[in-house]
């Protein structure tokens, strides 16, 4: 029989995709909407919050820091409440990450503050002696691009129904009142902040990358 | 029908593809072996601003290698053994010549752009899926490029069963097709919200747990499709051929096929172990890996038998050195991997270092190996000379595998005491560690897989060096020869 | 240490060593069929670029091993990891309770020198990145821990002030005293409110207890932080005192300590901190 197959390369190619497709099926699909629930509590990201998560991508923090606390004893006095889905169900995309060259950072905003981020960022091996993180400075001259933030908010609010709006639930509104907002919770953080650079540029109305990404890592408990 | 040696073959696209293969695997290795020794001394990540810090380099070393080097090499491959097994020239049809060409030059143009925008930042954070959408529809086409290479020329074959190779070259276009579309799914935000924002920029379909789980599912088979599947394809024509041994088992290989085939897709989700993916997805990703261990074994076990009683081949013929090392490596790992997927070795391995260690087993080992293996058989009968230089390919595999060896030694040795570290508890059931100490720990073993890394590289560097060589100042050969391939002292 | 004990680390060792042991074996296996065997058995009609395909049945070894491990997979499915029955979260629980079982029985009523063990092993974990392994704050990164508690440190305190500790009073200015007074007060609290024993200036006792209205007004008449108002200054110098830092955080030079309220650390454990770092001034 598959000595036929092997003469007969349009049957043998629909054999092989049927093989390897059913796996995927039943394994993905069955749980799929209980998956996507969130957790009673859990809000969607602010736009300058988004933006941060942006910079978190955009210099992949996530291929050395984890976002995931398995349910070890180990990991939950290390890092916190082990995960639970629905804590994730506003993450697209998710940033489990693979690999913890860095400790994890599922709650890391229960226990680093922004002026701690700063200085950390400016200098990680001044902060924690031994550590191998890459200074950031970039993150103080790079201005954060609210507006794909505010795009992307916009577009999971149409597409997938994120209840940005609702009550109870961050506003989104217009680019100007989202810009708005987020300029205001920049101030906030600057607040904490001593970097003169980036106090300046926020009085000029720009929000520096590292404003942002404090912003995300503060969000994240 | 006529012999296959009376048809000429068309080597044109194998030879460009073989070529973008070496130095796209200088490019891939080089930065791989860069940010190994980053993590050995962090001050290398300022040399180059933003540019340089391991985050930016990190998915550009992996891309690479995996859609630089190892695709470039499975498509060089590809343009050789296809028409060869199915006895018919590139050359007979000018739109499957066309089409080859094509395929090339668009992955070339696909290849910048992936370049430039990672090291840009744009990226959707998806591991070995990180590119934006215009470069995802680019792949694409690529491939549906690809597929049509395969089918026509399968359609105007001469020779009517398919061989081996060419199930799994079909197996291989047909999995990463299935898996990068379902994986990339994305809404572009410039689009959705009336012309807001970057361009480029897009949101994943799924969200947190899902997106998750359609990722690994991907992940884990990318792996499957690019690193497994497409390199049987080679050793299954590259080591019969050079050695003019018949295969061992016709029926070992068809078990083998479909084993692999029907296990592989379940095995993702062993990478999401006690993650908040559903219990029962973990354990049947366990079960799985576990499972996909003969299957795998199969053919690797099918090549070693190919070459039963032909000890002295592989004492004097280095490139089936490279192949019988290759398949070791391949059962090292494919062995490795399951053992890692077993719960409760997961729960010390994940995370660690043990992992970047299990995957450099099987890609420097086995697909590294059998890349550099197949193009040096292939090169001679593509260039019509012999091989440079048989002493330097000796030295080359003894120095890559000391490399690979140390790699991989440091990597299990770092992996295990992390993992054992962030575990440890005192008597009192306090934390034993903080998490700085379990990585000021590890220095040494970053050091020794940098070096390795470097003795890799280094290796691929000589053979870089004898491919060039051969193609431009070797010794011509008048006839093909049917196997052992020609090469000068 | 007793790595040992876990089975995770032990299975992950013998994982470890049979990944190596089995492919080395079984490889020398056909090495050793490449050296001394011979190529044999029926070849297939068809043959691709000159290769041939022999009709050999399959290996016995690998076909007992594909069957062994399908047989493992139904027990794991089965017995092992129920797919019905098992649940991670459910595992995570009785641990937790085990491991919480264990440690009340044999730490209840813990003694002094169980609690520094305790604390300094906690210490080593979660103090010691930014407060030095000896907690000399590693040149001004973190507070000084080994001068914490003394006469001298209330006279930096009213220096430069005090922040992050959350209470409904707000956060202390710095500079509310200068000079000689901050040394009185300084001795006045040693010697009267936290009653950490002789203070190193006597004669400026007198003087302190004058100057103590600048802190009744927040810390209380006698100092007690006027229930909960502000920090107790009678727990000064004491375990009590590093236990509510612990579970208010702090604000410090490179940002703020974190708070250990999220149940990371057991009362036990925090006490034995509190012991711990208190020992570290004396």
């Amino acid at each position: 029989m598959f000595h036929w197959l092997e003469r007969n390369p349009f049957f043998f190619a629909v054999g092989v995709f049927i093989v390897i497709a059913y796996a995927g099926i039943v394994t993905i699909l069955p749980d799929f909407m209980n998956s996507a629930r969130p957790v009673v509590g859990t809000k969607p990201y602010t736009v300058l919050q988004l933006a941060g998560r942006h910079v978190y991508i955009k210099d992949s923090c996530n291929a050395c820091h984890s976002q995931l606390i398995r349910p070890f004893k180990s990991e939950t006095d290390r890092y916190g409440m082990y995960s639970l889905s629905g804590e994730y169900a506003y993450d697209r995309p998710f940033l489990w990450g693979s690999k913890r060259t860095g400790p994890d950072l599922m709650r890391v905003g229960n226990y680093r503050t922004t002026d701690w981020h700063e200085n950390h960022m400016l200098n990680p091996a001044e902060i924690v002696p031994g550590s191998i993180m890459p200074k950031y400075p970039h993150m103080f001259k790079n201005v954060a691009d609210i507006e794909t933030a505010y795009a992307e908010a916009l577009t999971v609010k149409k597409v997938f129904n994120v209840p940005y709006d609702k009550s109870g639930m961050p506003k989104l509104g217009t680019l100007e009142e989202a810009k708005a907002q987020a300029l205001k919770e920049a101030e906030e953080i600057v607040a904490n902040m001593k970097s003169p650079e980036v106090k300046e540029a926020l009085k000029r109305g720009e929000i520096k990358e590292i404003v942002a990404i404090i912003a995300y890592l503060n969000s994240l408990k | 029908m006529q012999p296959s040696r009376m048809i000429n073959y068309d080597y044109t696209v194998a030879k460009y593809f073989a070529i973008a293969a070496i130095i796209l695997g200088i490019v891939g290795m080089l930065i791989g072996v860069f940010i190994a020794f980053q993590m050995a001394y962090p001050e290398l990540n300022n040399l180059a601003g933003e540019y340089g810090t391991f985050g930016r380099l990190r998915p550009l070393h992996t891309d690479a290698v995996i859609f630089g080097f190892l695709l470039s090499g499975i498509w060089a491959t590809w343009y050789y053994v296809g028409q060869r097994v199915l006895k018919v020239s590139m050359a007979e049809s000018p739109f499957l010549m066309f089409l080859g060409k094509l395929h090339f030059w668009l992955y070339l143009v696909g290849v910048v752009a992936v370049v430039i925008s990672l090291a840009m930042g744009i990226t959707t954070s998806k591991e070995y899926a990180e590119f934006e959408w215009p470069i995802d529809i680019a792949i694409v086409i690529v491939w549906v490029i690809w597929g049509m290479s395969i089918f026509g020329l399968i359609g105007i074959r001469r020779e009517k069963t398919l061989y081996i190779s060419i199930w799994y070259y079909i197996a291989t276009f047909l999995g990463v097709a299935m898996l990068y579309l379902f994986n990339n799914m994305a809404v572009p935000t410039y689009f959705a919200s009336g012309g807001i924002g970057d361009w480029w920029h897009s949101v994943s379909m799924y969200a947190g747990t899902n997106d998750a789980m359609v990722q690994w599912w991907y992940g884990h088979n990318a792996v499957a499709f690019v690193f497994t599947v497409p390199i049987i394809a080679m050793i299954y024509y590259f080591l019969p051929k050079e050695s003019g041994q018949p295969v061992f088992s016709y029926k070992l290989s068809i078990l083998s096929f479909w084993g692999l085939m029907f296990v592989y897709l379940w095995a993702g989700g062993h990478h999401l172990l006690y993650s908040t993916v559903p219990d029962w997805v973990q354990t049947m990703g366990s079960i799985f890996s576990v499972v996909l261990i003969l299957p795998s074994w199969g053919s690797a076990i099918n090549m070693l038998l190919t070459m039963k009683g032909e000890w002295g081949q592989l004492k004097e013929n280095p490139l089936i050195k490279f192949y019988i090392l290759a398949s070791t490596f391949y059962m090292f790992s494919t062995l490795e991997g399951p053992i890692q997927a077993i719960k409760s070795v997961n729960a010390l391995a994940h995370f660690t270092d043990w992992i970047p260690g299990h995957v450099h087993d099987g890609t420097l080992g086995w697909v590294g190996f059998m890349i550099v293996g197949s193009l040096f058989h292939m090169a001679p009968r593509m260039f019509k000379r012999e091989i440079y230089s048989k002493k330097l390919m000796e030295s080359q595999f003894w120095i890559q595998t000391t490399g690979i060896v140390l790699y991989f030694s440091s990597m299990w040795i770092a992996g295990i005491t992390q993992g054992m570290m962030w575990r440890a508890t005192d008597q009192y059931g306090n934390l034993a560690y903080s998490f700085i100490d379990t990585v000021n720990v590890l220095h040494p073993y970053y050091v020794i897989r940098g070096l390795g890394g470097l003795l890799y590289l280094i290796g691929f560097m000589m053979f870089a060096y004898n491919f060039y060589k051969t193609m431009t100042a070797s010794k011509a050969i008048e006839k093909e020869p049917q196997f052992a391939s020609p090469m000068a002292a | 240490m007793n790595w040992l004990n876990d089975n995770v680390n032990m299975l992950a060792l013998l994982g470890a060593a049979a990944i190596i042991l089995i492919t080395v074996f079984v490889v020398a296996k056909y090495i050793k069929q490449m050296k001394e065997d011979k190529s044999t058995g029926e070849l297939a009609e068809e043959n691709w670029d000159g290769i041939g395909e022999y009709k050999n049945e399959l290996p016995i070894g690998w076909s007992l091993a594909f069957l062994g491990t399908i047989v493992w997979g139904l027990w794991y499915f089965l017995i092992g990891y129920p797919l019905n029955g098992y649940s991670q979260i459910g595992e995570y629980n009785e641990e937790v309770q085990k491991y919480n079982t264990k440690f009340e029985n044999k730490w209840a009523n813990p003694d002094e020198e169980t609690l520094m063990g305790m604390g300094e092993g906690v210490f080593f974990v979660q103090c010691a990145p930014c407060h030095g392994v000896t907690g000399d704050g590693i040149n001004g990164k973190a507070a000084d821990l080994t001068v914490w508690g003394s006469e001298a440190a209330i006279v930096d305190v009213i220096l430069k002030g005090s922040k992050g500790l959350n209470y409904p009073l707000g956060e202390m200015p710095a500079g509310l005293l200068q000079g000689d007074d901050a040394k009185a007060v300084a001795a006045y609290m040693v010697e009267k409110i936290a009653k950490l024993g002789k203070s190193k200036n006597p004669d400026l006792v007198a003087k302190g207890e004058s100057l103590w209205a600048v802190c009744a007004g927040c810390h209380g008449q006698n100092g007690d932080g006027m229930g909960g108002n502000s920090p107790s200054l009678k727990n000064y110098g004491k375990p009590e005192f590093v236990v509510d830092v612990l579970n208010r955080g702090k604000a410090g030079n490179i940002g703020v300590m974190p708070k250990f309220n999220d149940g990371r650390l057991s009362d036990i454990q925090k006490l034995a901190v509190g012991k711990y770092v208190n020992s570290l001034s004396q």
